[in-house]
């Protein structure tokens, strides 16, 4: 039976929620077990207060949309005995506190070995609204949106800005939730500014879909945001950012990271 | 050719396919356009053959290694010397045709990723002689026993970057290559040294190295009047294989073999058997055999041969396996060493660690088979590169 849920779209009511105030919504990303277990789930709980909804990374041996940053926590983590069921359980633990929307983003391996419809039931069962595979584009991706859809789970969907025309309207036949757009030509990790190719590229989309649209890789900056905002985004991912400063005070990295979010002026 | 008629675009069988980040699915349509319509094309063609002749020594010959067939007092052996190519290796025909295809898409930088450095050499060589700028990404521990191979292409003008993540061998050097093809999409070619990838990788590659097996049947049969009994070749990604095994893909009575690196013995662990150790899974783009752990974690590799170190392989050996044609089988490091050292002595050529597994296992068969049976050898590379290794005594 094919369990679509087409209204009661969390995501939707998490972006528009947010947007109504003039603010864009703000999804931190993190690697799930970064750098352990039990220090995680405490910058879980930090993150979570300011937090419109969250982006959770399954560790992966060979992260190549992926840049330094977040390379060496999937690194952490996976060093700290962190595995596919272990990131399940974390996410279980955080339901018990926090009730926002959450996507998985996770390399197709890690889903294909799991079994793709085990995989996306026990996304469901845990609790997980959206599943993002950065390395399965739209010509692989039936399998993947069939098992998802099969469980209610929302298969999310990357725009870089090679997407040509043609490609994006493949894409919305299947992308729900929202589009993740990717700032840049590149990998993960936090950069200066964005050029005009970034606001050019969201007003393209814009113009297509009305989904709702959230931007990420390099964002670090309130500027960056600001002008994103203007653009038209309905709101931003940040990950390299907050990761760099987990790995700089390993230890207790949940008050620096919560100054960062504040100057940031997404909360 | 062999192959299934269902098979879904950029599958052969059940595996292949195009697992990569979005931002690389149009640059990848763009180079299969692209090669469509140059593979065709006579100035093209006409451009590469002499670059394969003049440039890269080809035709490379086949040689009748006499002293060990009398030795083993079994199946004639023949080598197919790409070891006498221009840079040192097979590498060179693939590196040669993609150099060639990038310099007609416009592209002006060229981003390899190399093992053994084999192929890092001959896209350095290349990417001189068309005047395109060459970045090769290279594992530190292969930079480490690989040296004079990383001072060859520094001296012909190629960015060196090492890379220390991961294993810091071969498969993270891919990933830091994808990186920056991800980065430079607009400017740059990635020139991939092996069956392995994304679509139309594997097809390019394999079809850039037929040659190999091209030439060797023309030879062959001009030495023996009939084909051969067994083709043996080393399999590291699978493009010295898979270059000679194409061309006799439909001559069912040509037994071809594979030899995977089985490093300190399958037991224990250490090794880049793909076949006997791992099973399908996702890796660099590709649906193909992978070493990994049961949540699907890349597991390191071991092997003496760098260019072999690597825990997937091409997509169309996994094909050619699921149907039987191909037989896949693995030597240890010590046998490599052994035959390594064996063909320097009784033949008067060092081959490459990497090759040396394909001679380790032809010798054992030769010796097995009657004195009317023929075995062609891929001798895939030299082996000048592997002399600072320590192989003990």
């Amino acid at each position: 039976m094919m369990k679509i849920k087409t209204e009661n779209n969390s995501f939707r009511r998490a972006f528009d929620g947010k947007n109504k105030s003039g603010k864009v919504a703000f999804m931190p990303f993190l690697v799930a077990g970064d750098p352990d277990y039990a220090g995680c789930l405490k910058m879980l709980k930090t993150v979570t207060r300011y937090a419109d909804m969250l982006e959770i990374g399954f560790p992966y041996s060979d992260p190549l949309a992926d840049g330094p940053t977040i390379q060496a926590a999937d690194e952490r983590s996976l060093k700290a005995g962190m595995n596919t069921d272990k990131v399940f359980n974390l996410i279980r633990d955080l339901r018990s506190f926090c009730n926002k929307p959450i996507t998985a983003l996770v390399y197709a391996n890690l889903v294909y070995r799991y079994g793709l419809d085990p995989f996306y039931k026990k996304c469901a069962r845990t609790g997980i609204n959206g599943v993002l595979v950065p390395d399965v584009p739209i010509e692989e991706s039936i399998p993947f949106v069939n098992a998802a859809n099969r469980h209610g789970v929302y298969p999310i969907f990357m725009l870089t800005q090679t997407t040509t025309d043609s490609r994006l309207k493949e894409i919305l036949k299947y992308a729900r939730g929202y589009l993740y757009l990717v700032s840049v030509l590149g990998v993960t990790g936090s950069r200066n500014s964005l050029g005009n190719e970034t606001f050019e590229f969201i007003e393209r989309i814009k113009k297509i879909t009305t989904l709702p649209v959230a931007l990420g890789f390099g964002i670090s900056k309130k500027e960056q945001i600001d002008k994103a905002t203007k653009a038209g985004i309905n709101g931003v991912i940040v990950g390299s950012a907050i990761i760099k400063i987990i790995e700089l005070n390993i230890k207790n990295p949940c008050l620096k990271v919560e100054k960062f979010i504040k100057e940031l002026g997404v909360a | 050719m062999i192959k299934s008629k269902k098979d879904k675009k950029g599958y052969f069988g059940d595996f292949g396919g195009q697992f990569v980040p979005e931002t690389l699915m149009t640059p990848l349509k763009e180079l299969e356009d692209s090669y469509i319509k140059l593979w065709r094309d006579k100035r093209f063609k006409a451009e590469l053959d002499e670059m394969l002749s003049g440039f890269a020594g080809r035709p490379t010959p086949i040689y009748f290694a006499g002293n060990l067939t009398d030795q083993l007092n079994g199946a004639k052996i023949y080598l197919k010397r790409e070891d006498l190519t221009h840079t040192g290796a097979h590498k060179i025909n693939n590196a040669a045709g993609q150099a060639l295809l990038a310099k007609y898409m416009g592209k002006k930088r060229i981003i390899a990723e190399t093992g053994a450095g084999q192929h890092g050499v001959a896209t350095s060589a290349v990417s001189a002689a068309l005047g395109l700028e060459c970045v090769v990404y290279m594992g530190a521990v292969d930079m480490e026993r690989q040296q004079p191979n990383v001072k060859r292409m520094q001296l012909l003008g190629a960015k060196v970057i090492p890379v220390n993540s991961g294993s810091k061998t071969l498969k993270d050097a891919i990933n830091e290559a994808i990186r920056d093809w991800v980065t430079n999409i607009r400017t740059s070619h990635y020139l991939i040294g092996s069956v392995l990838g994304p679509h139309p990788y594997p097809i390019i590659v394999r079809n850039f190295q037929r040659v190999i097996g091209t030439e060797a049947k023309k030879q062959i049969l001009q030495k023996e009047k009939r084909l051969p009994d067994y083709l043996v070749a080393s399999i590291g990604g699978g493009s010295n294989s898979i270059g000679l095994f194409y061309d006799f893909l439909n001559d069912n009575k040509v037994r071809m073999i594979g030899v995977e690196a089985g490093g300190r013995g399958i037991k224990s662990g250490k090794h880049a058997a793909r076949f006997t150790g791992g099973r399908p899974g996702i890796l660099h783009g590709t649906l193909s055999y992978v070493l990994q752990d049961k949540f699907g974690q890349i597991t390191e590799t071991h092997s003496v041969a760098a260019g072999l170190d690597y825990p997937s392989v091409g997509p169309e050996h996994a094909y050619l396996h699921s149907i039987g044609r191909v037989q896949y089988t693995s030597v240890t490091d010590k046998e490599a060493i052994e035959a390594f050292r064996l063909l320097s002595e009784m033949e008067g050529i060092i081959p490459a660690f990497e090759s040396a597994h394909a001679i380790a296992y032809g010798l054992k068969l030769a010796g097995k088979l009657p004195k009317n049976k023929i075995i062609i050898i891929n001798l895939s590379g030299r082996g000048d590169k592997d002399l600072l290794t320590n192989i003990g005594k």
